[in-house]
């Protein structure tokens, strides 16, 4: 008897249990239906989605990015709006990899129901999201993503931050043709950014008559004695280090050092954009060539920009280069919905239209490919600083 | 003739870098017949543990590696007494065993990226003046010289150790058979928490000079652990010589192979040499 009302007690317990996990359910679905209608609404929030990263190493990227996303939203909406609707915007974590990327994009795509997606941040972000956003009609705006493979990937993608192509290509016209260098090897991590440097490298640099050789790593390398070893015995004019983090980077310096190899040395901005870890190598990095997206200390709209999220914050902007992007993309955005109305279709075809638009990071123009035509300008190391090449 | 000195400089330095995983590893599977995952982790610990107190509390450099030395050692006795030595009363399979060092590991790998960060970390500040002798036009730096004196005196202090003690032959005695060492009235327990300790000592060691080498991450433990039992397993599993051997042959393979082939292909070469010796020769250089 005790056994059998033990049982009852059990199929009660999980009944309410099931009858519990329903009711959250239907209550979240119910949510976008309410999301589409204040959407769709003549009155209502003008629905933007966010896709970066938020949470593991890159996080390092997204947090601030986000906060300058913010800062630009509340101006926006401060000023009055778009004819008196609100922007709103939903944040979605796309851990800088394709898949968290594309789960990131379904949910605002379909849930959401957005019309326009700020990101991904990271290029495996944007790489997974663009399908989705292309089969259901989303603009998808990216102001960080540098991979050469989203190059005229689909006529819904743009991105205000330039290629890596344009890096490649700047170093690869110095290289050949300033410093009279005929060939130069590559000690490259076997990841898509790094991959996409060299790539455009290559291309460009043999095109021009020069000759290119790689060794390539796999992330979390630390031996790098052999390749620098094998590198050497090549005889280059050059040495290209090709990490995506400055850490790798610091590693190869290290073992460069020890090995006591003194080359001329080209560099990504993976290592430039960390002030910190180009004044802690200044020595061994006196006169290496980078390619960067810089920045314009003199540019109103940037000077703004640095103001206003220090006033915020309480910290100075980090990654300035992306943050002006990100700034712009928001007011592109803007002015898009204001010029053709909240439509995917209208504004993937506005998109090509850009041309001179004015923000923080200079004269924004999208080509037809879906880039921003020029960007990258030639840098060299001198003293522990970062300063423009030739000047 | 440049590069080849400098590729022999580099075998030897991953040689050595090598023995000093196999020598723990092959001690502590001898006496408890586990392939021993938290050996790894250990590795962490010791260069972790000297980052901490020279770089956060600012204690002298000797101190601080005695320190990260013995810590690393009474963290892997630690584990024995409250995990494996639990788990071998139970009578554990070695794949339980396999798989709670595993679980250990994690658990240590994951604290450790909670404390410190995921962030690669150097031990020393300075990248710009390390002490380097040149031989011919090939160079060996200050610390990787110490690599290479400190896996040929570990090894032959180990050995000393084992050839010539009473706690040897009680190491031996369970390795042999550890029900009969019981029955002879050595207490087994006590001898493989010593084993742990000596071994993940050796395992902080190689940890600590691999972090003045290149530098320290909390994932670090996980490629050292494998090269490591990769080269316990050429040499032959269990066998201290054997694992020395194991590591200078796997060092060399791994460092003159990316000479003429692409170096994307060194894991592919040291996974090649292990199939090979598993398929044609399984018990390895010496057999146990």
């Amino acid at each position: 008897m005790e056994k059998q009302s033990k049982t009852w007690l059990w199929v009660i317990g999980i009944l309410v249990v099931v009858g519990v996990v329903y009711l959250v359910m239907t209550l979240n679905s119910s949510t976008p239906a309410t999301n589409e209608s204040a959407s769709k609404g003549e009155n209502g929030p003008i629905k933007i989605g966010v896709i970066a990263p938020l949470t593991g190493d890159a996080a390092a990227y997204g947090e601030p990015l986000q906060k300058v996303i913010a800062l630009a939203v509340e101006e926006i909406n401060n000023a009055g709006g778009l004819g008196g609707r609100m922007f709103q915007f939903t944040y979605e974590d796309g851990k800088c990899n394709g898949k968290d990327g594309a789960n990131a994009m379904q949910k605002l795509v379909n849930i959401d129901k957005v019309k326009v997606v700020i990101g991904g941040f990271c290029s495996s972000e944007s790489l997974a999201a663009v399908p989705i956003a292309t089969a259901n009609k989303v603009v998808l705006f990216s102001g960080g993503s540098s991979s050469p493979d989203l190059t005229n990937v689909s006529s819904y993608f743009l991105r205000d931050y330039p290629s890596d192509a344009a890096q490649g290509k700047v170093l690869a016209e110095i290289a050949y043709g300033d410093k009279k260098w005929r060939k130069v090897v590559f000690i490259q991590e076997q990841l898509d950014y790094p991959l996409g440097i060299f790539k455009a490298f290559s291309s460009n640099f043999e095109r021009l008559g020069g000759q290119t050789s790689k060794e390539e790593f796999t992330e979390g390398t630390t031996d790098f004695r052999s390749q620098l070893t094998k590198l050497r015995g090549l005889k280059p004019d050059a040495l290209f280090i090709d990490t995506q983090t400055p850490a790798a980077a610091e590693r190869i310096f290290k073992q460069l050092t020890e090995l006591k190899w003194k080359v001329p040395l080209l560099v990504s901005d993976a290592v430039t954009g960390d002030p910190a870890v180009v004044e802690k190598n200044a020595t061994i990095l006196e006169g290496a060539l980078a390619a960067e997206f810089g920045t314009d200390p003199n540019n109103a709209t940037f000077k703004h920009l640095l103001e206003a999220y220090k006033q915020k914050h309480n910290v100075d902007v980090p990654y300035q280069s992306y943050a002006q992007t990100m700034y712009d993309a928001v007011y592109i955005v803007r002015d898009g919905i204001k010029a053709v109305g909240y439509d995917g279709e209208k504004l993937a075809l506005w998109s090509r239209t850009i041309k001179d638009w004015k923000g923080a990071s200079g004269l924004v123009t999208i080509g037809s490919d879906g880039d921003r035509v020029s960007g990258h300008i030639g840098k060299v190391i001198k003293k522990g600083k970062v300063e423009v090449y030739g000047m | 003739m440049d590069l080849i000195m400098q590729f022999i400089i580099n075998s030897l330095i991953a040689g050595a870098t090598y023995t000093l995983v196999t020598l723990g590893f092959n001690l502590v599977y001898g006496a408890t017949k586990f392939v021993n995952m938290f050996h790894g982790v250990l590795a962490a610990v010791g260069g972790y543990t000297v980052f901490f107190f020279t770089q956060t509390i600012g204690i002298d450099l000797w101190v601080s590696i005695i320190v990260g030395i013995i810590g690393a050692g009474l963290v892997g006795f630690l584990a024995d007494r409250f995990i494996f030595s639990t788990l071998r009363i139970k009578k554990a399979s070695n794949l339980v065993m396999f798989i709670a060092s595993l679980g250990a590991f994690i658990v240590l790998q994951a604290v450790l990226a909670m404390v410190f960060t995921s962030q690669f970390q150097s031990i020393v500040h300075s990248v710009d003046s390390p002490r380097v002798y040149e031989i011919g036009s090939a160079a060996i730096t200050h610390i990787q010289l110490l690599i290479i004196i400190t896996a040929l005196f570990s090894s032959f202090g180990l050995v000393l150790l084992l050839r010539f003690t009473m706690f040897g032959k009680a190491v031996k005695a369970i390795s042999d058979d550890e029900e009969v060492a019981k029955i002879i009235g050595i207490d087994t327990n006590k001898i493989i928490g010593y084993v742990f300790f000596i071994g993940s000592a050796i395992a902080g060691i190689a940890g600590i000079l691999i972090g003045f080498d290149t530098g320290i991450q909390p994932t670090m433990g996980l490629a050292i652990l494998l090269e490591g039992a990769t080269a316990s397993i050429i040499g032959g599993i269990g066998n201290l010589y054997g694992g020395i051997a194991g590591s200078f042959l796997l060092g060399f393979v791994e460092n003159f192979g990316i000479w003429k082939i692409p170096s994307e292909w060194k894991g592919a070469i040291t996974f090649s040499v292990l199939i090979i010796f598993l398929i044609f020769r399984p018990q390895g250089i010496f057999k146990k």
